[in-house]
């Protein structure tokens, strides 16, 4: 005799079969989706052939007395998936990502405890039977979830407040978590209730704080930084940039895909390209393909190599930006990565030189 | 006779006659691809190492398996009792582990010899960039004066260089891992995006080199090859020369200048023809970056100084003409291949079905309800879908480029 819970999973798999025909003969063939549900068809097929085989786990069972199932919110949970679903829909792609997440979860938690429901008329050891298939996979997701929403919580924090208060309010929170864990420690009788409690209320103090401040947004500085694009937008005069040239880097471990080093030494700026023995004013670069050049100064000022863009097209609406590197003291180096889609009879000339420093530059030849 | 008998002797003729077709396969002489046939130093210092590594191992081999054999011969069942049995001899295991790890320690010496001979770079006489892409390969040129390029050339499916010189290869891709392989002057090295290998080049006399890509690319990875011209240095300077000569746009009034025409319409969108001016005098500058997947496409300037098209597929030369510059002699090889694609020499049958259709006879992503993983950029030339008139109008043009 079939049971239920072996006609629910058989269900299941039929439904899940549609499914893929469906998506298969409507949507599209050897897509990602195709993949995940022949996956996900092929592990209820194997569910329900061990629920077949193990006759809903209970050979005994009386399905005639079996007691009322018990309440559940995962019809409930499954509804809220649903609306999710239907905002994302004409809001962000996030909150319908979000939503089928929910309804996935919920549908699998509602037919794992339908399931476990009629293995037996004991309500107790059905419970049982859910939480030994549930429980390993809900409590790491679960823990995932709720360490993710705290960090992200405290990382909101982080950002409202200023940079000091930034640094004490770690130094707090890092302490009270030591302390704490120390506590909980030394008193291994403590009451669970009592520790649970005392972590609910520290996780619910963190969101609240998390919440309050993604209402604040970001602090002065960085909400000007993001707006005026300090740490993205070069500036490459000769002068020293208050962001860009911030905390330059000095030594450089990229070697690969060097085209040419461009030496800036007693004011004259040379290049060696690379397979090419003689010093040279001229290096050729391959069109629509980046390479990089790697510019030293052995000068005992500060300088910054600059790329030129080229001519800006006629009818462009936006200016091509100037590539350079930061400005970097004697004996530094650093790599520019250029990409020149038109050729220099097009758009150029293109040339290499160094900021403030008049009457040297190294012609850039793109064929 | 038993059945077991008969089937033993059909096995043994079948086998019989499989390693005879494939003893004869090996003394062909169209083997343009041998690697047995080194035709520069560095290929020769390959052939150097392969050959005496190639007769140990076959020794070896031999060795191993006439060892096997008697021994599968001389205590096969027959029923005998089952032999003493000894588990473990020192003296014949470490002797055995000895040999072998001696062999191969001298064949390493060699071989890392070898490899840093091939990784020099500080000789090289001449520099030319190589970048592939679905599914052609793409020669440029920098300026060095000392042979007489002043401004940079750009030319695809055949290297051109002087023989006797030492090259340096500069190799990336565009879009994906392709391997450069011309066998007869050195051995592979792949060509990977956002990095730069180089692969020395020199030929012994001039000539033509046939080569293949060998890292699998994609749809046309079968179709990607290339062949390195090796001419004399006073051959090169004149190749170099007429490579750097000014367009000369076809008379007026002519089919030709109908093909430019068409070419201003159709190919210059893709395809760079240095010095090719428009209507109104500005330059035409191809944006292959706007259309094509890998940002390039191939520069057809003095494309009939070329002896393939299409990613070296197709030779521009009819059946009756290549032969002349294939098989001609490295005296006479310099001027039949700098004699460049004549009207009654062009494979036109060739040109023209590329020009009608290229995905057709080159399989290639281009076809417009397969572009949507390459925002509508194509791999490869698509169909154009010019009319014969067209093609008839580009083929008069192409001819003009030399």
């Amino acid at each position: 005799m079939i049971r239920t819970g072996s006609k629910f999973f058989i269900g299941l798999a039929a439904l899940n079969a549609a499914t893929l025909i469906a998506y298969l003969l409507f949507v599209e063939r050897l897509a990602l989706g195709g993949v995940a549900l022949s996956i996900v068809f092929a592990a209820v097929c194997g569910l329900s052939t061990v629920v077949l085989i193990v006759r809903d786990g209970d050979d005994e069972a009386q399905p005639v007395d079996a007691a009322l199932v018990g309440a559940s919110m995962w019809p409930l949970v499954t509804v809220l998936g649903v609306v999710l679903l239907a905002v994302g829909l004409v809001t962000t792609s996030a909150v319908f990502v979000i939503g089928i997440v929910v309804v996935l979860a919920a549908l699998a938690e509602w037919a794992v405890q339908a399931w476990s429901e009629s293995a037996s008329d004991d309500p107790a050891h059905n419970a049982a039977t859910r939480k030994r298939i549930a429980n390993p996979i809900e409590f790491p997701v679960l823990a995932t979830l709720g360490v993710g929403v705290v960090i992200f919580s405290f990382s909101r924090i982080m950002l409202a407040v200023s940079k000091s208060t930034g640094a004490v309010l770690f130094i707090v929170f890092g302490t009270i978590v030591l302390v704490g864990g120390s506590l909980f420690a030394l008193r291994p009788g403590l009451k669970r209730s009592i520790v649970a409690g005392l972590c609910t209320l520290a996780t619910l103090g963190i969101v609240a704080g998390g919440v309050a401040s993604a209402g604040i947004g970001l602090r002065a500085d960085l909400a000007e930084a993001a707006t005026e694009g300090h740490y993205t937008h070069r500036e490459c005069g000769p002068e020293r940039s208050k962001y860009f040239d911030k905390l330059e880097m000095r030594t450089l471990s990229l070697r690969s895909n060097v085209i040419a080093t461009v030496e800036l030494r007693d004011g004259k700026l040379t290049a060696r390209a690379y397979g090419i023995q003689s010093p040279t004013q001229s290096i050729t670069i391959p069109r629509s393909n980046p390479v990089n050049v790697i510019f030293r100064n052995f000068d005992a000022d500060e300088y910054r190599l600059v790329a030129s863009p080229g001519k800006a097209v006629p009818d462009a609406t936006e200016k091509p930006e100037e590539l350079c590197t930061q400005l970097i003291p004697e004996g530094a180096e650093q790599s520019l990565t250029l990409t020149y889609a038109k050729p220099s009879i097009d758009r150029g000339p293109y040339s290499l030189f160094v900021a403030g420093l008049s009457g040297q530059s190294i012609e850039v030849v793109v064929p | 006779m038993s059945t077991l008998a008969s089937l033993r002797r059909t096995v043994t003729k079948l086998g019989a006659l499989i390693a005879g077709v494939v003893v004869t396969a090996s003394c062909a002489k169209n083997a343009p691809q041998d690697t047995w046939a080194p035709k520069g130093p560095n290929a020769q210092m390959i052939d150097g190492l392969q050959k005496p590594v190639f007769a140990v191992a076959g020794v070896v081999g031999l060795i191993v398996l006439v060892a096997l054999g008697w021994v599968l011969w001389r205590y096969k069942d027959r029923g005998q009792p089952i032999p003493e049995q000894t588990h473990g001899n020192p003296v014949v295991e470490i002797t055995l582990t000895l040999i072998p790890a001696l062999i191969l320690a001298v064949i390493g010496v060699f071989t890392v010899r070898v490899i840093f001979d091939l990784a020099k770079t500080d000789d090289t006489e001449m520099v030319i960039n190589v970048t592939g892409q679905q599914w052609w390969w793409e020669y440029d040129y920098p300026v060095q004066n000392e042979f007489g390029i002043t401004q940079p050339i750009v030319t695809s499916g055949q290297i051109v260089f002087p023989a006797g010189t030492k090259v340096l290869l500069r190799e990336t891709s565009r879009d994906v891992i392709h391997s450069y392989w011309i066998p007869a002057l050195n051995g592979k090295r792949d060509a990977v995006p956002g990095r730069i290998h180089t692969l020395r080049l020199e030929a012994d006399e001039p000539g033509i080199y046939a080569g293949q890509c060998t890292e699998f690319c994609g749809l046309s990875h079968a179709n990607m090859r290339m062949e390195a011209i090796a001419l004399s240095k006073e051959d090169f300077a004149k190749w170099v020369a007429n490579q750097q000569a000014p367009y000369v746009s076809p008379a007026d009034g002519s089919l030709a200048k109908e093909g430019e025409a068409v070419f201003l319409n159709q190919c210059v969108r893709c395809h760079q023809v240095d010095g090719l001016q428009r209507p109104d005098g500005t330059l035409a500058i191809a944006a292959p970056d706007q259309n094509v997947w890998s940002g390039a496409a191939p520069n057809l300037t003095k494309l009939m100084t070329r002896n393939t098209f299409a990613g070296a597929i197709f030779d521009m030369l009819t059946p009756a003409c290549r032969p002349g510059v294939w098989n001609a002699s490295s005296s006479d090889f310099g001027g039949k291949y700098l004699a460049g694609v004549s009207e009654d020499c062009l494979n036109v049958n060739d040109l023209r079905a590329w020009l009608r259709n290229a995905p057709e006879v080159k399989p290639m992503y281009a076809n417009p309800d397969q572009l949507a993983a390459t925002n509508g950029k194509v791999r490869g030339m698509p169909n154009l879908g010019l009319s014969e008139s067209d093609i008839d109008k580009l083929v008069a043009y192409l001819l003009t480029l030399k």
